[in-house]
């Protein structure tokens, strides 16, 4: 990779690594736009209920390793480095793709 | 905009992700079309900044947040609404898989909303915009477009799975989504893409696109 193209790869890396360092602490915990309207439509104003209700509809059985972009009992650390394991996956991924489908030469 | 599991019925949530598919397969050919040694460092960088900010929830009214999708600013960059779409999907399997946001049968769904609809309808406005308005503020628009238009996709996802009245449900899924669409994806857009614009205009495909 050309240093130009490093350079990029760099910044685009180090934005990344700030934001998810930061998000923790800045990020709000409100509910979005979307698990808002969930818990008027569905749960009648009750986050409890609506989880309940979409609880027993709910068939997958799959479980994430970091829920909710935390790990069980490590608090904001947890989440920092949540965020951050995910970041590192992200860049690897997008590297990995790209270069498997760049056009030969 | 994170659908989780258990709120979409199987069979519509299937159809989804058929939909999904489609466009996935488009976005690998568009991929081996146009991807090159200049694209992917910028490819890379947008895949991780993108999932980072997506963790920045912004407070907005009515005790709500949400956050950037970031579809039509790898649009706008790379010079395709299928970069969008690639770089969502892969946004939304980690999210799914490894961190519970957004459901693994929803996934076709959100891919679609996310992804596809998010990114197209977005790329679309900024094109027809960016002659008269200028990059900046057409990034701004089309960032804004983008992530309505995806919200209401939803909306009506979920009318049609009897979740959400058809009009409330697009009323305020439109409410939120039209604010973030203001304090965050259309300024984000628009910060990232007059950044660029102002250090490396050759990064951005689509500043040499002829507007629509």
């Amino acid at each position: 990779m050309s240093p130009e193209n490093k350079k990029i790869l760099m910044v685009g890396a180090i934005i990344a690594i700030i934001l998810s360092v930061l998000a923790p602490f800045l990020a709000s915990s409100n509910p979005d736009g979307l698990d808002k309207n969930v818990i008027e439509f569905v749960g009648g104003g009750s986050e409890e209920k609506a989880e309940e209700i979409i609880g027993e509809k709910n068939k997958v059985a799959y479980e994430s390793p970091f829920p909710d972009y935390s790990i069980e009992g490590m608090h904001k650390i947890g989440e920092v480095l949540a965020i951050l394991i995910g970041t590192v996956i992200m860049l690897a991924l997008g590297l990995g793709v790209s270069i498997l489908l760049k056009k030969k030469k | 905009m994170h659908i989780g599991d258990g709120l979409i019925p199987t069979e519509q949530a299937a159809i989804y992700w058929i939909v999904a598919l489609v466009f996935i397969s488009l976005s690998l050919k568009w991929a081996r079309k146009e991807m090159d040694e200049a694209k992917v460092p910028m490819f890379a960088a947008l895949a991780a900044g993108i999932f980072a900010i997506q963790a920045m929830n912004i407070p907005i009214p009515w005790g709500t947040s949400g956050h950037m999708l970031g579809g039509v600013m790898a649009a706008i960059i790379l010079g395709s609404p299928f970069a969008g779409v690639l770089l969502l999907t892969l946004v939304l399997i980690v999210q799914g898989f490894l961190f519970a946001d957004g459901g693994i049968l929803a996934m076709g769904a959100n891919i679609l909303n996310m992804g596809v609809i998010a990114s197209f309808t977005g790329y679309y406005a900024f094109m027809a915009l960016k002659g008269s308005l200028g990059m900046v503020k057409a990034s701004y628009i089309g960032g804004w477009v983008g992530i309505v238009i995806g919200a209401e996709a939803v909306a009506i996802q979920f009318a049609v799975a009897g979740i959400f009245p058809l009009i409330p449900g697009m009323t305020w899924m439109g409410i939120y989504h039209a604010v973030i669409g203001v304090v965050a994806e259309g300024l984000v857009t628009a910060i990232v893409i007059g950044s660029i614009m102002q250090t490396r205009p050759d990064l951005i495909v689509s500043s040499s696109k002829v507007g629509a």
